[in-house]
C-alpha cells in the first residue's frame, strides 16, 4: 500500500523537478524588462540608508547582471525607457512605454513583459496599461521599498518573482499585474498603502488574486472588469493625452483649485468632495466632472441628483485612478453618459 | 425531508396569507416599501431556503445579542422573514423552503443535513423556473456547508448562504439587511457560475475562501489570504472578481449524492502536541488527517511519529497552517515525508475536500491534485 501511494508521489513530483535540472535553455520563455527607474534602481551612500537615497542610479545591466538566477527562468533581454522617480513619470513616458510594450508583445516569440517602475505612482502606470496593452501575455509591474544598496532590499526577490509571474502562462488574460512582498495584484484595484513597510501594496477589501510563492505561481481570483484585450482604449497614434487634475476635499474648501484647473485648461476634473458652485461654473465651460472619494475603500453609488448634474461616478476607483480612465475616456467622447459606461466597465 | 414546507409566493399573495402573523423583527418600523412592479412575473424566482441559524433565532430582551434562542423559545420561521420583509416581494418572486435541522443548531448538523440540503439544492437549481437560491445558515459553521455545497451541487446559477451575527430580534440586528441583499445577489445576472457565494455586511465572498473571524462583530466574514469578489451596494450589486479554483459545474464532485463520506478528522499543532490524539483517530477508523500546523506547516515531533504510524495503516495526512494566511507550499520535506499540502484551507475545509478526495482513492498523487486544482 504505502509502497504505491509513494511511487505514485514520487512520479507525480518527480517530473516537474528533473525538467527543472535538465531543460535545455532553448525552450526559456522570451521576458523583456521595461525600466523606468524608481526605488529599485537607486543607490543610496551607504547601505541602512532607506530614504532620500540619490547616490547612484542602477541601470537595466546592472540590475540584470545582480540576479544571475534569473537565466534559469527566462530569456530576459531589456529596453530602458527612463530612469526616473516615479513622482517624474509623465505622459510622454507612459505613451511610449505602451507602444515599447505593445510592439514586444505583438512578437509570436514573446511571452511576457516585466516594468520597473518607482512605488509612489506605480499604480497610476499599472492601470494606465491596464487599459492600454492589447494583448494578453502577462505585463508585470514590479519595484521596490528599499534602494538597491540597503542591507535587506527587497528589489531582487520582488524582481525575481515578476519575471516568474510574467513567464507563467497561468498569467495570461489576467490584465497588468503588480508583484511585490510574494503578492500577486490586479492593477486595477491596488493602490499603495503605507510610505516605508513592505507590505504597501494592497487591493483594499478585494485582496490579491494570487502569490509568487517559492513552489509555484498560484492564482485563487480573476477580474472581471475590463482590461488589455477587452479595452476599447487606443494610445498607438497619440502623443499626448487630455489634461484632467484632482482636487482634494476638506471642510471650507471653497472651489479655489476647481477655478484655477479649469483656467489652466482641464477637460476634466476629478474631485472627492462637492463645491456645488464651482462645480457649475467649470461645466459651463466644457469640463467633465468626476465623483471620488478620499476614503479609499467603497465605491461611489450612482444616484439619480449625481446623474442629473451630469456628475460620474469613478466607482471604487481612487481619484489618482478616476484621472487615468478620465483622461482615456476622453479621447473617445465628451458625453457623460458614456463615460459613466466606461467607469462602470473598467 | 418530505414534510418540507414548500410555499409558491406570488408577492402579492403571500403579503396577504401573512399579514395577520405578528412581527418578529421589533425594529426598525416597517415604512411602505418602493411601489410594487406591474409585473410581478418579470421578477426573478428565488428559493429562500432556511437552515436556521442566528438570523432564524429570537431574544429577548432586544438588548440580548449573545443569549438567544435555546429551549421553549419560538424560532423564526421562513414566512417571518417574508412577513416581517415585505420588502422582497419588490424584487423577487419567493419559494420557502425549510430545511432546518431538528435543534436548529448548525453545531449539531450531521452529515444526513449536508447531504439532504445537498441532494435538495440540486433538485432546485435544475428547476427552469427557479433563478437563485438563498441558504440561511448558523455562523459558526456556514463556510464548511457552503464549501460543501460549492463542491458538490452541479449548476452556475447563484447559491447565496446569508446569515446574521445578531438575532432576528436584536436591536440593529443585521439579518433583515443581509437578507434582503442575498436575495438581490442571488437575483443577479452576474453572480452566475461564481461559485457558492457568501453574502453578509454587504460583502460577497467565496464559499472556498470564507471564513468567520470574529465571534460576534459585525463584520467577521472575510475572503482568507484573498478579499470579497464583489459588493451589495445601496444601488447594485458589484464584482470584481471571480473565483478561479473548480466549483460547483466544474467540480469533480457536483451532482453526486454522497449519503456517508470517509471519516477525517483534524489534529492541532501547539508546543508539546501529542501523537496519542493521532493515534487515537487511527484508531477509532479515520481513512484521513488533516494536521493544522505551526508556522508554514510544522507538526512536533511526537505528531509526527504518529503521522508516519497512520500513514503506515493507510491514512491519508494532510497539512495546514494555522497562520490564518499563506499557502502550505509543495516542499522536497513534505514529499519525502508524503504529506499533502493544504493550500490555503482552513483544516475544517481541507478536511472536506479530503473527504470527498477519499471517496476516489488513497492515491496521494490524486488527493494531492485535488488539493491543487479546488
Amino acid at each position: 500500500m504505502i509502497r504505491s501511494l509513494l511511487l505514485s508521489l514520487t512520479l507525480l513530483c518527480a517530473a516537474p523537478l528533473a525538467s527543472a535540472q535538465n531543460a535545455p535553455p532553448v525552450a526559456l520563455p522570451k521576458v523583456k524588462l521595461f525600466t523606468t527607474g524608481g526605488t529599485i534602481q537607486s543607490k543610496g551612500a551607504h547601505r541602512q540608508k532607506l530614504m532620500e537615497y540619490s547616490d547612484g542610479k542602477v541601470g537595466p545591466a546592472e540590475l540584470l547582471a545582480d540576479l544571475p538566477e534569473l537565466k534559469d527562468i527566462a530569456d530576459v533581454s531589456y529596453t530602458e525607457i527612463s530612469n526616473v522617480g516615479s513622482p517624474s513619470v509623465n505622459t510622454e513616458i507612459q505613451l511610449r512605454l505602451a507602444k515599447e510594450i505593445n510592439a514586444w508583445l505583438a512578437l509570436p516569440d514573446s511571452a511576457g513583459a516585466v516594468v520597473t517602475h518607482g512605488t509612489a505612482t506605480l499604480e497610476e502606470t499599472a492601470f494606465f496599461l491596464n487599459l492600454v496593452v492589447k494583448s494578453d501575455k502577462p505585463v508585470v509591474v514590479v519595484g521596490a521599498m528599499r534602494p538597491f544598496t540597503a542591507v535587506s532590499r527587497d528589489g531582487p526577490f520582488n524582481l525575481y518573482n515578476a519575471v516568474r509571474t510574467a513567464a507563467s502562462p497561468t498569467s495570461r488574460g489576467m490584465g497588468v499585474l503588480i508583484v511585490l512582498n510574494d503578492e500577486i495584484n490586479a492593477a486595477r484595484d491596488t493602490t499603495k498603502s503605507n510610505t516605508y513597510r513592505m507590505e504597501t501594496f494592497v487591493a483594499r477589501d478585494l485582496g490579491p488574486l494570487g502569490y509568487a510563492d517559492s513552489d509555484q505561481i498560484v492564482y485563487y481570483r480573476k477580474p472581471t472588469y475590463r482590461h488589455t484585450t477587452r479595452s476599447e482604449f487606443d494610445v498607438s497614434t497619440l502623443t499626448t493625452l487630455p489634461r484632467v487634475d484632482v482636487t482634494y476635499d476638506y471642510q471650507e474648501q471653497d472651489g479655489t483649485a476647481i477655478d484655477a484647473f479649469v483656467a489652466a485648461g482641464a477637460k476634466g476634473l476629478v474631485l472627492t468632495g462637492s463645491n456645488a458652485d464651482a462645480v457649475k461654473r467649470a461645466q459651463a465651460k466644457g469640463v467633465l466632472i468626476v465623483n471620488s472619494d478620499r476614503k479609499g475603500a467603497g465605491r461611489v453609488v450612482e444616484s439619480a441628483k449625481g446623474a442629473s448634474q451630469n456628475r460620474i461616478s469613478a466607482d471604487n476607483l481612487p481619484p489618482q485612478k478616476a484621472r487615468i480612465l478620465l483622461r482615456l475616456a476622453l479621447t473617445r467622447t465628451q458625453d457623460p453618459k458614456e463615460i459613466q459606461r466606461m467607469f462602470n466597465e473598467y | 425531508m418530505t414534510s418540507v414546507a414548500y410555499h409558491r409566493c406570488i408577492a402579492a399573495a403571500c403579503w396577504l396569507l401573512l399579514a395577520p402573523v405578528a412581527h418578529a423583527q421589533e425594529i426598525p418600523t416597517y415604512a411602505p416599501p418602493p411601489p410594487m412592479p406591474a409585473d410581478t412575473q418579470a421578477l426573478p424566482t428565488i428559493v429562500l431556503m432556511s437552515m436556521g441559524g442566528t438570523i432564524a433565532s429570537r431574544g429577548t430582551p432586544r438588548l440580548n445579542i449573545t443569549n438567544y434562542g435555546g429551549k421553549g423559545v419560538p424560532r423564526v420561521d421562513p414566512q417571518d422573514w417574508v412577513h416581517d420583509l415585505p420588502e422582497l416581494a419588490g424584487i423577487a418572486n419567493l419559494i420557502i423552503e425549510d430545511q432546518r435541522a431538528p435543534q436548529d443548531r448548525t453545531s449539531s448538523e450531521t452529515h444526513e443535513d449536508f447531504a439532504r440540503v445537498a441532494k435538495r439544492l440540486n433538485q432546485l437549481a435544475a428547476d427552469p423556473r427557479i433563478a437563485g437560491i438563498v441558504v440561511t445558515h448558523g455562523t459558526n459553521t456556514m463556510a464548511e456547508t457552503a464549501y460543501y455545497m460549492n463542491l458538490t451541487v452541479n449548476t452556475d446559477k447563484p447559491i447565496v448562504f446569508v446569515g446574521s451575527q445578531r438575532p432576528w430580534t436584536g436591536l440593529s440586528g443585521d439579518g433583515p439587511r443581509n437578507l434582503y441583499d442575498a436575495v438581490r445577489v442571488a437575483a443577479s445576472p452576474e453572480a452566475r457560475g461564481k461559485g457558492v457565494l457568501h453574502a453578509m455586511n454587504q460583502f460577497i465572498n467565496t464559499a472556498r475562501d470564507v471564513d468567520k473571524t470574529s465571534a460576534y462583530r459585525i463584520n467577521t466574514f472575510k475572503g482568507v489570504d484573498v478579499g470579497a469578489i464583489g459588493f451589495a451596494d445601496p444601488d447594485r450589486v458589484r464584482f470584481y472578481r471571480e473565483p478561479v479554483r473548480r466549483h460547483t459545474t466544474q467540480s469533480e464532485f457536483a451532482g453526486k449524492d454522497y449519503s456517508s463520506l470517509p471519516p477525517v478528522e483534524v489534529a492541532y499543532a501547539y508546543r508539546d502536541a501529542p501523537g496519542y490524539l493521532i493515534d487515537a483517530m487511527v484508531a477509532h477508523g479515520a481513512k484521513g488527517i488533516v494536521v493544522e500546523g505551526t508556522g508554514a506547516g510544522s507538526a512536533t515531533s511526537s505528531q509526527t511519529e504518529a503521522i508516519k504510524r497512520a500513514q503506515a495503516s493507510g491514512v491519508v495526512v494532510v497539512m495546514t497552517a494555522r497562520t490564518d494566511g499563506g499557502r502550505v507550499q509543495d516542499t522536497p520535506r513534505r514529499r519525502e515525508a508524503l504529506i499533502v499540502p493544504g493550500d490555503n484551507l482552513k483544516p475544517e475545509k481541507a478536511r472536506i475536500l479530503l473527504q470527498l478526495a477519499l471517496t476516489q482513492s488513497s492515491d496521494l498523487a490524486n488527493v494531492t491534485r485535488i488539493f491543487n486544482e479546488y
